[in-house]
């Protein structure tokens, strides 16, 4: 299967759009609204989003690209409140809201965002907004082979549009807006595209999701962010913030084996799923222990290829993990030494792997030192770089393999030298971009504050810099890398030496 | 008799003329050998695995060509003489193919001697004399057998330039020369002066890579001696130097000058120890400059790693100027032998049949790199990450090779771990596991009735267990309805 791409933003239509593909997409849209009588209370509700958004160049991470101007869709919910998908409003540096048929724009401005679930509630700070648009409420999670229609305002034209299509499956997908997740996510046959994202698709009157992403080479086959998903969103910011959707930290695999189900004295009942690791640091290793056998989560049995039933959908066990806020337990039944043993489950927001998805709104960390430029290693970072980079797969081990290789030699943050601004005092070094930091000055790198206070606290004639591939080393002159800052920073437009 | 392209009556008539000039001139002194007494034919079939069914076998074969260095010995290179499995040679280029044999193989230099079976072969050729490259001479040829006649091509120097060889992980000593000639790089002689100067080993377009007998004399030598011992190498990890801070971060005066050691194995242990942040200043009298290079008197400018094997063998020792803690100090630097399991995952099987192991239908097999290159030629990016990265480690002492579950054959007896595949394994019941031997040790010590199999860790799946019991009778029954003919391979045991 391809990777899910998000469908949300589209950018603002130009000229050179006018082709016959968007005349043929017209016609379909004059099609539904002729047949979709009664709809003018909820098609009130639905607004177009309009951002301009402005990302950091993660390799020079002073640097942001230039302004890039998209559009979505949202939805205003009870609250004077509007719900539409992170990823319209991510990194943007303007939010413009419109309502249907109204000519005027009102700037709003985000008050939650649930990265991991791809959701976002946004605020209008003119309350004329909301005045004649009575808020959608939300239905419950769909069942397959019922019809949806989507609305939302998606390329192809500027007025809204209704598509028709049934649920044809419901699983856990990978968010793509983050990348590093799987969250409940249900398949429509109704067209999803650019400029949908953020779209109620409604059914019996009601929200039962939120458009968001589609599968490249996937024909008729769009997503959308289910009930269940949203109310976790909802029920999170109810204390005022976001901590996102909670992990307990275990690797589970099937228990299907005869030998294996005999080894743990574990009837052949098709019943349990065992845990094959735990991830270090995460709650669920100070409750379970490996070839433990999860029978029952919260009141979800497990069966032995690791999935419940949930509303008469099979589903891979960590949903019924997902239905705890994060700080919560979950009570579990396991099966330890041949003996049932009630416990519950610590979970938790696990805010230890976000660099390896893709991070938002906060510009990346970074430290120059003598043109030597210092960030922390991340996906974002990993992108920015070519794929032919000789340092590639230390960064990709670094990254993603680590962690679950040889978790006690994981850092907080890895740093790595992004690249060398070229100055006289450090021309004779080679550094080659993306080379991973092992020492500064002796001192072992675990964040980019070590990296600064290597530097700031060091007395020596030289600066040596270790790097964790077979030994390199750099060395600089540390009063003549002083005395240069000033002058690289100025050269290369630097407004300050680091972003903490 | 040089082969010419038809159509070129004009250009015949001037070399003729030519070589007519060249016969009367004075001084000229003894007859230009004549090469066709002197190159043979070898026809070399080799077996030939499928990685994911390592019991099945196929063959190649390759023609290859061969220079008589004495009586009934003829020199080729090595590629293509792997896993033999039939060879046969043939003079003239054409006619009889006689039985062949392989006397002598040294992958690592790539070269090899074979000999016919019978000795009534090498009535009629002439051994080919033997000489150094001399860049300054116009007259290099490449020949080899074409349609019963020597083809001689013209071929003009290019550059001496130190790299890794086509069947080590060494870079030694090669010759590069442009030419004409397609589908070269299978042991046709470079000839100069009359006497052969190089081999040919690869080709890319029109440059044609060659190891100059300067390289392999040694080794040859050593050979025709009883005494070879192989090449040695330099396996510690260097860097060059453009850093004139790092000099005096290290207390080096004076013009910047020599290599840094960055990284010294444990494997092979090598008396006489480099360290990490050693500069290496001279090597065998050759001061090293800060990009490791040193001045051949030979070769011009070159990379120091050629000092490793320039006349040198395993065993034989590199006096080495170092830098260190602020003073010079010298070192006598023993080779170690190159072996291909001084990596962790070897880079070459040769002569071995590929070892495997089915256990109640998983099957492990050593991991290295011929069995990555079922991923293709481009394995390096599309083998599953974790082995790929594998294969450019180093061995420690506690683990010297791996060992991974490449495929589970499905039967009930193993559901639930149908879909794992290409897992580097850590321990069975308990046991270290390195070898496929080691498997087999580990199996006899079951755990209460079940094989306990772990996996390193960051597996997908990092924890298998089997009934020990059935284990036996269950891999037969695979055996017998998935047709794999042994439950087993161990090429060394």
């Amino acid at each position: 299967m391809n990777n899910p791409s998000l469908t949300g933003s589209k950018p603002f239509p130009t000229l050179s759009g006018h082709n016959m593909k968007r005349h043929l997409w017209l016609a379909a849209i004059l099609l539904l609204q002729g047949t979709f009588a009664g709809a003018d209370e909820t098609e009130k509700a639905v607004v177009q989003i309009l951002t301009a958004g402005q990302q950091p160049n993660w390799s020079t991470p002073w640097q942001f690209g230039s302004v890039r101007r998209s559009s979505g869709t949202g939805f205003v919910i009870k609250g004077r409140k509007i719900m539409t998908n992170a990823h319209v409003v991510s990194w943007a540096r303007q939010i413009l809201v419109k309502r249907p048929q109204d000519s005027r724009l009102y700037v709003a401005h985000v008050k939650y965002i649930g990265h991991d679930c791809d959701l976002a509630l946004l605020e209008v700070e003119d309350s004329l907004f909301f005045e004649g648009i009575k808020p959608l409420e939300f239905g419950k999670l769909p069942k397959v082979r019922t019809t949806v229609v989507t609305y939302g305002y998606p390329a192809g034209g500027e007025q809204i549009s209704f598509t028709r299509g049934v649920v044809s499956r419901i699983e856990m997908q990978t968010y793509a807006h983050i990348g590093n997740r799987s969250l409940l996510g249900v398949q429509t046959d109704a067209a999803i595209n650019p400029g949908n994202s953020g779209g109620p698709v409604i059914q019996d009157g009601k929200v039962i999701g939120v458009a968001f992403q589609g599968i490249p080479g996937l024909e008729n086959a769009g997503f959308f962010i289910p009930p269940p998903v949203i109310e976790h969103f909802l029920e999170d910011i109810d204390d005022k913030t976001y901590d996102g959707f909670p992990q307990a930290g275990i690797r589970f695999e099937s228990l299907q084996n005869p030998a294996y189900r005999k080894k743990l004295k574990l009837p052949d009942n098709g019943l349990g799923a065992r845990v094959d690791s735990l991830v270090e640091g995460m709650p669920a290793a100070k409750v379970l222990e490996l070839d433990d056998v999860v029978l029952k989560v919260g009141d979800y049995p497990v069966g032995s290829d690791g999935t419940i039933i949930y509303g008469g959908n099979r589903l891979q066990l960590p949903m019924a993990i997902q239905e705890a806020q994060s700080g919560g337990q979950v009570p579990v039944t396991i099966w330890r030494n041949g003996e049932k043993i009630e416990a519950l489950l610590p979970v938790e927001s696990n805010k230890r792997d976000r660099r390896t998805g893709n991070q938002y709104d906060l510009p990346p960390r970074y430290y120059v030192y003598g043109g030597v430029v210092f960030t922390p290693l991340s996906f974002d970072y990993m992108r920015a770089i070519p794929s032919s980079s000789s340092t590639r797969n230390a960064l990709v081990y670094e990254l993603f393999y680590r962690r679950n290789e040889k978790p006690k030699t994981m850092r907080d943050e890895a740093i790595v030298v992004s690249r060398i601004l070229q100055d006289r005092v450090n021309a004779n070094l080679r550094i080659v971009s993306g080379s991973l930091v092992d020492k500064i000055n002796g001192k072992k790198i675990n964040k980019l504050e070590d990296v600064i206070a290597a530097f700031e606290k060091a007395e020596g004639q030289h600066h040596l810099i270790e790097f964790q591939k077979e030994g390199a080393f750099e060395v600089l002159d540390r009063e003549e890398a002083d005395k240069a800052n000033k002058n690289i920073a100025r050269m290369y437009g630097i407004p300050s030496d680091r972003r903490l | 008799m040089a082969f010419l392209p038809t159509g070129d009556f004009d250009m015949k008539k001037i070399i003729f003329a030519l070589a007519a000039i060249l016969l009367l001139a004075p001084g000229t002194q003894a007859a230009p050998p004549k090469w066709e007494q002197s190159l043979i034919n070898v026809q070399a079939t080799r077996k030939t695995y499928n990685p994911s069914r390592p019991w099945s076998r196929s063959s190649s074969t390759t023609v290859k060509t061969a220079m008589v260095i004495g009586k009934n010995q003829f020199l080729t290179t090595a590629e293509g003489l792997q896993d033999l499995s039939m060879l046969r040679v043939q003079k003239d280029g054409r006619g009889t193919w006689w039985d062949g044999k392989l006397k002598w193989v040294d992958y690592h230099a790539n070269i090899a001697v074979v000999s016919a079976a019978e000795e009534e072969f090498s009535e009629g050729l002439v051994p080919v004399k033997m000489g150094n490259v001399d860049t300054s001479k116009k007259d290099w040829q490449i020949l080899r057998w074409k349609s019963g006649n020597v083809e001689k091509r013209a071929a003009e120097f290019n550059q001496f330039l130190v790299q890794e060889g086509r069947l080590t992980f060494i870079q030694h000593l090669q010759l590069e020369a442009s030419s004409e000639i397609d589908a070269v790089g299978w042991g046709e002689p470079l000839v100069s002066g009359g006497k052969v100067v190089a081999i040919a080993t690869g080709q890319a377009d029109n440059n044609i890579r060659f190891i100059p007998v300067k390289f392999f004399r040694k080794v040859l030598a050593a050979r025709q001696a009883g005494k070879n011992r192989g090449l040695g190498y330099f396996p510690f990890v260097w860097s060059p130097v453009a850093n004139p801070e790092t000099y005096k971060f290290l207390k080096l005066d004076g013009e910047p000058r020599g290599a840094m050691v960055l990284e010294v194995p444990v494997i092979p242990r090598v008396k006489g120890r480099l360290k990490p942040k050693d500069i290496i200043l001279e090597v065998d009298g050759f001061p090293i400059d800060n990009e490791g290079y040193y001045r051949d008197p030979d070769l011009g400018l070159i990379i120091m790693e050629n000092l490793s094997t320039r006349g040198k063998l395993a065993g034989d020792v590199v006096k080495m100027k170092i830098w260190r803690d602020g003073k010079a100090i010298n070192v006598n630097y023993p080779l170690p032998p190159i072996r291909y399991t001084d990596k962790l995952l070897p880079e070459r099987t040769f002569d071995q049949e590929p070892e495997y192991l089915i256990v109640g239908g998983l099957m492990f097999q050593p991991l290295n790199v011929p069995l990555l290159r079922a991923f293709g030629g481009n394995w390096r990016t599309r083998a599953p990450f974790r082995l790929s990265k594998l294969a450019s480690e180093l061995p420690t002492k506690e683990r010297k090779a791996m060992v991974a579950l490449t495929v589970v054959i499905p039967d009930p007896y193993n559901l639930g771990y149908q879909n794992a595949r290409w897992l580097p394994l850590d321990t069975i019941n308990d046991q270290r596991i390195s070898t496929i031997a080691d498997i087999r040790a580990a199996l006899k010590k079951p755990i209460n009735g079940f094989h306990e199999v772990r996996f390193m860790k960051g597996s997908s799946t990092e924890r298998m267990v089997l009934d020990a019991d059935r284990e036996r009778e269950t891999t037969q029954r695979i055996l017998r309805h998935y047709r794999i003919p042994a439950p087993s391979f161990f090429g060394t045991n």
